[in-house]
């Protein structure tokens, strides 16, 4: 029993749980790497997954790491440790996320407006008879000049 | 003055055409913007028939993004005063006509056309609240004055008129969810004349309120937290 008591906060990972570790870091990294050559993801949103793929791999090569993490939060127990610095970093991804998200949608939305604006200018000049007889698309952009001006 | 008086209409083919009719006849010096938030029915198509400029947005946004549109659409082609009303018919263009007096005289730089104000008198055919709308009303109106310091009755009422210092602000800062009383919130932050004019609101010619107790709940819920969250907001600069 005493040992056993005396190990509780060891992590124990065998060389093949580290080697299988190592394996998946290295795979999740290249399909990153996939990801972004296929234009699926972009480069300022790949970092933070790179780095999670780092400590992946750093944490399979060096098991002691964990620890001295696990001693610096104070926490005995290096699972528990472990769990919270992964449940920790998933929380900030997905805030990470949000906030993009709604940059994006207040985006999307002041797009909308411009362009519904630019139509029904562009249809008021239309309606208004120009005597040269200016497409559509003239007017819209002769507005644009307006508006910049 | 050039005036500009825009319409937010999602899917009211039914009343809109009425609404511009009668706003051309109350104010007819002001120009006419019905902002189609990306409607799936006939809006554009009869805003169009009835004689109104339309700006048709390609999905739908919400009513604040669609008021937005207004204000932005107001600042940008140089109209000195602005004001809005529903689609739905429960305005009469007549009272709006009176709010955008008390802009056009430099009185208040937004006024709030309040159907609870004191002198608001209510005939026959006229507006009466359902009680859940009562018990939202009440709530936004003590958490609104308290945030404010500044007494306000009608809290969701979406006829208002504006001049060129609230198109500036409104068309930069505009909360697409909770539109009306954010923008109270923020425009008595900014230390802008907000003033409430009681008017006269008549019961929907067309369309269904959407408004369930649950929803109700939820909306009132997401009021609060909007409203406190404002509480912390910075003063922005004035851009204009």
């Amino acid at each position: 029993m005493l040992p056993f008591a005396a190990e509780a906060g060891q992590v124990h990972l065998t060389s093949q749980t580290r080697i299988v570790a190592a394996v998946l870091a290295l795979v999740f990294m290249l399909m990153i790497l996939e990801l972004i050559r296929r234009d699926r993801l972009q480069e300022r949103y790949s970092v933070i997954w790179f780095v999670a793929g780092l400590g992946m791999l750093a944490g399979a090569a060096f098991p002691g790491l964990l620890e001295v993490v696990a001693n610096l939060m104070g926490v005995r127990n290096t699972n528990v440790a472990l769990f919270s610095i992964v449940l920790l970093l998933l929380l900030g991804l997905a805030l990470n996320f949000s906030v993009i998200m709604s940059r994006q949608a207040a985006q999307i939305t002041r797009l909308a407006q411009e362009r519904a604006i630019e139509k029904a200018l562009a249809e008021k000049q239309g309606a208004g008879g120009n005597g040269n007889g200016a497409s559509s698309e003239e007017a819209l952009q002769s507005e644009e000049h307006r508006l910049e001006g | 003055m050039r005036t500009l008086v825009f319409i937010p209409a999602w899917n009211e083919e039914a009343a809109l055409p009425g609404v511009i009719g009668d706003v051309r006849k109350a104010i007819p010096q002001a120009d006419l913007l019905v902002v189609d938030d990306g409607s799936t029915d006939a809006t554009a198509e009869r805003a169009r028939e009835a004689g109104a400029l339309v700006a048709s947005l390609p999905f739908n946004q919400g009513l604040g993004a669609a008021l937005q549109t207004g204000y932005l659409y107001a600042l940008r082609n140089g109209y000195d005063v602005c004001a809005h009303l529903d689609a739905d018919g429960q305005h009469p263009a007549e009272e709006v006509a009176r709010l955008l007096a008390e802009v056009t005289a430099d009185r208040a730089d937004l006024v709030i056309g309040s159907r609870y104000h004191a002198g608001a008198v209510a005939g026959s055919g006229d507006y009466r609240p359902t009680f859940s709308r009562r018990i939202g009303t009440s709530v936004f109106r003590f958490f609104l004055t308290l945030a404010t310091r500044q007494r306000f009755t009608d809290t969701t009422s979406g006829m208002r008129a504006a001049n060129r210092r609230v198109m500036a602000l409104f068309s930069q800062h505009y909360s697409p969810d909770f539109a009306e009383i954010e923008s109270l919130q923020l425009a008595v932050r900014q230390g802008l004349r907000v003033e409430e004019v009681p008017v006269r609101m008549l019961e929907r010619a067309g369309g269904s309120s959407f408004l369930t107790p649950l929803r109700s709940a939820f909306f009132i819920f997401k009021g609060l937290v909007v409203l406190l969250v404002g509480q912390f907001r910075p003063r922005h600069v004035e851009t204009e």
